[in-house]
């Protein structure tokens, strides 16, 4: 364990360093650009607060690939999955203008989770039943769905009364409590946290956690053991896209307050990174996600302080992403242990 | 048009040059995915390759110097993906993830860097891609001649990679130990070869090939925009599974989505439905496409 921390801890000290060195090269002030990549995100409560609140739809987006893969399933598709889960969420709230707060914003989430389950279980289901490829159908409907739900926040649930590309304005009383104003840090960071725990016992210590896994280890050895395993490419892929869901309605519920146009871009993708980071612990994609929203605040606080481009952070997250696994580094930090 | 089918002969000749790209990433791709590595970085070194190769276009002034350079830089890329995923073992699909974050996060920061934008840069200046051309008595013949002709040099540089790939991948022994490093890691070891070395060529011809698509996406536009690649190299690879890891496969795989995207193109102007839904389309009739194949082969393997 404590050699899988040094490897941790090499890996960002490489990637740092090759940050610092990114940051001399492009920046004119590379000691005050330095300062706020590192610091900035503790500099005021403000930014400590809103790194907390992007680090929550990650937990989420991890979770789901971490499930998935535990299983030995691919699940390509989470940007569509936040995307649309967080569209249905917005449209169930619109329907319901006027509703129970707990009841309504119940129902939203619902709605989010049955919708991004629906659309995930379906490569799932492809696979079962003629196995086809997941991965590369869960790519494709996402895709798809992308467009389809651009369609709907800038046509028929657009806002006409605000320039920008966003849904009409869901009701008030869905909008989840802050936590630490004035940052827009909210309840769903528990949820966040719960979700994990509750995802971490369902994989180590229920039946169909076990045999998902068992899935995951080996197929072959599972069916001759008796598990049925076709319905465990489903299961993962439907319990996946029902956590982008959830990521992209609490998105809408939490943070923005309606559907904007490419309002989750990336947060598939980093989930696939966070889940990987985590080496597909459920709890372990808590501080997964952290680090990834400290590295975004991080690279905001540098642009808005100083002289580089918000980009940077795709690269610092890119070095990162590049050494985390490699097994190298983690077997040098352990021949060093052992003299 | 000298056909009597004017509609079907520009949709097919435009889904010939559509389909390009796709297809160069998609034969380089599959030197790496025969070679047993899963290649995600695809869409980021198409994107590199579409930088480099219009930026030292215009600094050079030269089409061939840019084109050349560019596929340098997307080779380096890749060379810097392989050598991590192979030589530090990390895992291969996180390394991808990154090779494709880096690019577009490293374009951008150079753009903003070089151009003080982060919006579309135009190169007026760059010469246009030379069209390839061919006695007036060919260009006559009907449709044949219509599909196949008048594209520019980068359409027929494809086809002759294709070609030279197909010989390469099943007649040299080259071919042969790249593709036993897939089937089989250990025999290569036991012929006293690195299967790793392989490996490493196959990622670096992924470089040389999505280079010259990312090039041919920039020249034709005259401009880069960021992103410009928009998951090119997703749909490379989807081919590259649909066309069950074959070259012949991958042109045909290749030619349905650039035909799908030919057409929504098409009905865009003629047909009153949202363009959201058109642009959906290919993706749409891809996964069709995949099923039906799927569902086809299932059977097939149930009745023998």
């Amino acid at each position: 364990m404590l050699t899988g921390f040094t490897g941790l801890a090499l890996t960002l000290v490489f990637s740092f360093a090759l940050v610092i060195a990114l940051i001399l090269l492009l920046s004119k002030t590379p000691g005050r650009t330095i300062w706020y990549f590192f610091a900035g995100a503790f500099t005021n409560a403000y930014y400590l607060g809103n790194m907390l609140n992007s680090a929550v739809p990650l937990v989420f987006t991890g979770l789901a690939i971490a499930v998935a893969f535990k299983s030995s399933v691919f699940n390509l598709g989470g940007e569509g999955q936040v995307y649309a889960g967080g569209l249905a969420a917005t449209a169930v709230c619109l329907a319901l203008p006027a509703a129970n707060a707990y009841l309504g914003g119940f129902a939203a989430m619902a709605g989010a989770v049955v919708v991004s389950g629906i659309l995930a279980g379906l490569s799932g289901f492809f696979k079962m039943k003629w196995n086809a490829d997941e991965m590369i159908s869960s790519f494709l409907l996402s895709s798809a769905i992308i467009l389809v739900v651009n369609f709907f926040i800038t046509g028929p649930l657009d806002d006409p009364n605000n320039n920008l590309l966003a849904t009409l304005p869901i009701g008030k009383q869905y909008a989840l409590t802050k936590i630490f104003p004035p940052s827009k840090l909210n309840v769903s960071a528990f949820f966040a946290i719960a979700t994990a725990v509750l995802v971490s016992f369902f994989m180590a210590r229920t039946h169909a956690g076990y045999e998902m896994r068992m899935c995951g280890l080996n197929r072959e050895f599972s069916r001759y053991g008796g598990i049925s395993v076709s319905k465990y490419f489903v299961l993962p892929m439907a319990m996946g896209g029902a956590l982008n869901g959830l990521a992209g309605g609490l998105l809408v519920l939490g943070t923005y307050g309606a559907s904007i146009k490419g309002f989750s871009a990336g947060m598939g993708w980093n989930g696939i990174a966070v889940a990987l980071i985590a080496r597909n612990s459920p709890l372990g994609v808590i501080p997964a996600a952290l680090l990834f929203a400290y590295l975004e605040a991080g690279a905001k606080a540098a642009m808005l302080h100083s002289d580089v481009t918000f980009e940077i952070a795709a690269i610092a997250q890119s070095f990162i992403f590049y050494f985390v696994t490699a097994q190298s580094l983690y077997s040098l930090a352990r021949r060093r242990k052992k003299p | 048009m000298s056909s009597n089918s004017p509609f079907a002969i520009p949709l097919i000749h435009n889904a010939v040059g559509i389909m390009t790209p796709f297809l160069l990433a998609a034969i380089g791709g599959l030197y790496t995915e025969l070679a047993g590595m899963l290649n995600i970085a695809l869409e980021g070194l198409i994107l590199t390759g579409a930088f480099f190769s219009i930026v030292f276009a215009a600094a050079t002034g030269s089409l061939l110097l840019g084109i050349l350079l560019g596929i340098l830089c997307s080779m380096a890329l890749a060379l810097l993906f392989g050598a991590i995923t192979l030589y530090l073992r990390a895992n291969v699909f996180i390394t991808g993830l990154a090779t494709n974050l880096f690019a577009s996060g490293f374009t951008v920061v150079l753009a903003f860097q070089l151009f003080k934008t982060k919006g579309v840069i135009q190169f007026p200046d760059i010469p246009r891609l030379p069209v390839f051309s061919v006695p007036a008595a060919l260009q006559r013949i009907p449709v044949i001649g219509d599909i196949l002709f008048g594209h520019n040099i980068i359409v027929y540089a494809t086809w002759l990679i294709v070609l030279v790939s197909a010989i390469v991948i099943y007649r040299t022994p080259f071919g042969l130990r790249l593709r036993g490093t897939g089937l089989s890691g250990e025999t290569i070891v036991s012929l006293g070869l690195d299967p790793r070395r392989y490996q490493l060529a196959g990622i670096l011809i992924s470089g040389l090939t999505c280079g010259l698509a990312g090039a041919f996406l920039t020249m034709q536009l005259a401009a880069f925009v960021p992103e410009i690649s928009s998951g090119r190299g997703w749909i490379a690879l989807v081919a590259i599974y649909l066309g069950n890891k074959t070259p012949w496969g991958i042109v045909v795989a290749s030619f349905v989505f650039g035909l799908a995207e030919s057409f929504s193109n098409y009905a865009q102007g003629i047909v009153n439905v949202p363009a959201d839904f058109i642009l959906a389309l290919p993706y749409l009739i891809t996964v069709a496409a995949m099923i039906v194949y799927a569902i086809w082969r299932h059977y097939r393997a149930s009745r023998t």
